[in-house]
């Protein structure tokens, strides 16, 4: 073959390879998406069906968001949202009036459960019927910090009891072994998970729900006030989505519960019953009406109760530390 | 006269190197951008130091880990020396209990941690048994090791000296095995605060490990410092002690190399 002609055959099949490619570009690209790492507070759960079924389904993709799921601490997940490292974190509320006494400017913008998750558990045979029945008890909880401490502090100023009262023992995250092996004699933890993983065992429980008896701020996502004066349009979109995400699981469980063996390693080999009625559990805590409201009491509270508790040392401005805005 | 004045040398260039790094630390926090719930400044440091020194809650927790370190240290030696002394006597016994105790270093101590909680419970008990058990290994290693070193020829020398077993072992074995055993114990003086730490972390209502989460809890990072810097200086005590115990133990090295 002539030298023009190599150079000619040469050209083809460049040209042809580069318009092949730019299809298949094409076809690739994704459109454009915020990126969004969103802190969990807690390890991959089925109590998060609400995101998981929302990142399935589309809800944030349409609203221009890709969720990137992320289990560190709460804590951490506060921080780095006040520091404007991140937009957006899930937290319970307790942390956002302990935040902001602080000088962190994070700000609750959508509240996900209507009622603070904490309960105090024993088995039957303790005779816990109302929260003054722990007095003298031994109490495990994870520490004495978190919402268990706080929920189980809010508890005791209901019943007017101190923590001379009682004794409380720092678990860690073992509350489940420790009240089946008697180590402790009551315990704190979630209404989702312990007293179900317990009840599944066989035991026989009492069990006295924090909200039952005081209405305190629940777990919600916040951002911080640069997002909020700079880009308040992301939060639209988040809170939109979370929000779609959230009435989809409560009227579609089985499909948000199926969605949660992508994300949740080993799902399929848990006990499925026990995991549905984690999800179950869940969704009775995300009633609220309308979903996503804030109760100016339900912050009231929780200041009062973290004031007691020496948590917060002063009064902070609540109007500050939370808004509707974005969810109604 | 030398060595005072190379020793106020060696003051002095520590001293001049903390306060550089002071001033480094401020003037970065200063016109940095970072918050003080992220980063603190040297100020605020100081100033939480000075107010948990006052309520005296410093001191408490400070002793609570220092009590566990200690008994946990004196437990994991303990164990060390007595396995190390059979595992380094009888090849058998070391076929059997090595793979055993090689696969028990495997498993991370946070691991660990929390199972010791729920089997033991949530006092000081499982916060020593961690610090104990992150000591084992290293010591255990240095004492084998150690009482593997005797030259032959001195065992020779002492049998035919007729010395008796435990003459052998007081006069021999142990001194021969001391400065690699006292390596292994630097190691462990460290790890022990790593271990008591580690149990606090997991579920402790007290010390200087839940002292760093009530920071981390209340977004008071400068009282993370305070806690953190008093662990790092009680790792040093403990690893100065070592050091001070070893120049006694093994002076007659010095004297036999003058």
């Amino acid at each position: 073959m002539k030298r023009s002609g190599k150079l000619i055959l040469v050209l083809l099949v460049v040209m042809l390879s580069s318009s092949c490619a730019g299809l298949k570009s094409v076809e690739e690209t994704p459109p454009e998406l915020t990126h969004i790492r969103l802190p969990m507070g807690y390890i991959p759960n089925v109590q998060y069906a609400p995101f998981y079924a929302g990142v399935e389904e589309g809800f944030f993709a349409e609203e221009g968001l890709e969720i990137e799921f992320d289990y560190s601490y709460e804590t951490d997940g506060v921080a780095l949202v006040g520091a404007n490292e991140l937009q957006f974190s899930l937290v319970s509320g307790e942390q956002v009036p302990i935040a902001r006494a602080e000088g962190v400017p994070i700000v609750y913008v959508l509240a996900w459960y209507g009622q603070y998750p904490i309960a105090v558990i024993a088995k039957s045979e303790q005779n816990l019927k109302v929260p003054q029945d722990m007095a003298g008890k031994r109490i495990g909880l994870p520490g004495l910090f978190g919402a268990n401490y706080v929920g189980l502090r809010a508890l005791m100023g209901y019943a007017g009891l101190e923590e001379k009262d009682l004794i409380l023992e720092s678990v860690g995250f073992n509350q489940v072994e420790v009240l089946a092996a008697d180590t402790s004699e009551v315990i704190v933890g979630y209404i989702a998970n312990e007293p179900v993983q317990l009840a599944a065992q066989g035991y026989d429980l009492d069990v006295l729900l924090v909200s039952d008896y005081l209405d305190l701020v629940s777990n919600g996502l916040i951002t911080n006030e640069i997002t909020i004066a700079e880009n308040p349009d992301l939060i639209r979109r988040m809170v939109s989505a979370t929000l779609k995400s959230i009435q989809f699981a409560v009227e579609n469980p089985d499909a948000a519960f199926q969605h949660c063996f992508k994300y949740i390693e080993g799902l399929e080999d848990a006990d499925q019953e026990v995991q549905r009625q984690v999800l179950e559990s869940s969704l009775a805590l995300y009633q609220i009406d309308p979903y996503g409201y804030s109760s100016p009491q339900a912050w009231e509270n929780m200041q009062k109760v973290l004031l007691d508790m020496g948590l917060m040392k002063e009064e902070i401005n609540l109007t500050e530390a939370y808004t509707n805005e974005f969810s109604q | 006269m030398k060595s005072w004045v190379e020793s106020v040398r060696r003051i002095g260039f520590l001293l001049l190197s903390v306060v550089v790094g002071l001033i480094l630390w401020q003037l970065f926090t200063t016109f940095s951008e970072i918050p003080s719930f992220i980063f603190p400044k040297p100020i605020e440091v100081w100033t939480k130091l000075i107010t948990v020194i006052e309520n005296g809650s410093l001191f408490y927790h400070t002793l609570v880990t220092l009590q566990e370190v200690i008994v946990g240290l004196a437990l994991g030696l303990t164990a060390a020396i007595i396995t190390g002394f059979l595992l380094a006597k009888s090849r058998l016994v070391e076929r059997v209990l090595s793979p055993y105790i090689v696969a028990s270093q495997s498993i991370p101590i946070v691991a660990i941690a929390p199972l010791l909680v729920i089997w033991l419970g949530p006092g000081i008990l499982s916060k020593i048994l961690t610090s104990a058990l992150i000591v084992f290994f290293p010591v255990l290693v240095n004492t084998i090791v150690g009482l593997r070193s005797v030259p032959c020829e001195l065992y020779d020398l002492m049998r035919s000296l007729q010395a008796s077993t435990w003459q052998r072992i007081i006069k021999l074995e142990i001194p021969a095995a001391m400065p690699v055993f006292l390596g292994g114990l630097r190691i462990g003086a460290t790890l022990a605060v790593i271990g008591a730490v580690v149990g606090e972390f997991v579920g402790a209502d007290k010390g200087l490990g839940f002292l760093v989460n009530v920071g981390r809890g209340l977004y008071d990072t400068a009282l993370v410092f305070v806690a953190v810097f008093t662990l790092v200086l009680l790792a040093l005590g403990l690893y100065g002690s070592v050091v001070y115990l070893e120049k006694h133990l093994l002076s007659w090295q010095k004297r036999n190399g003058d």
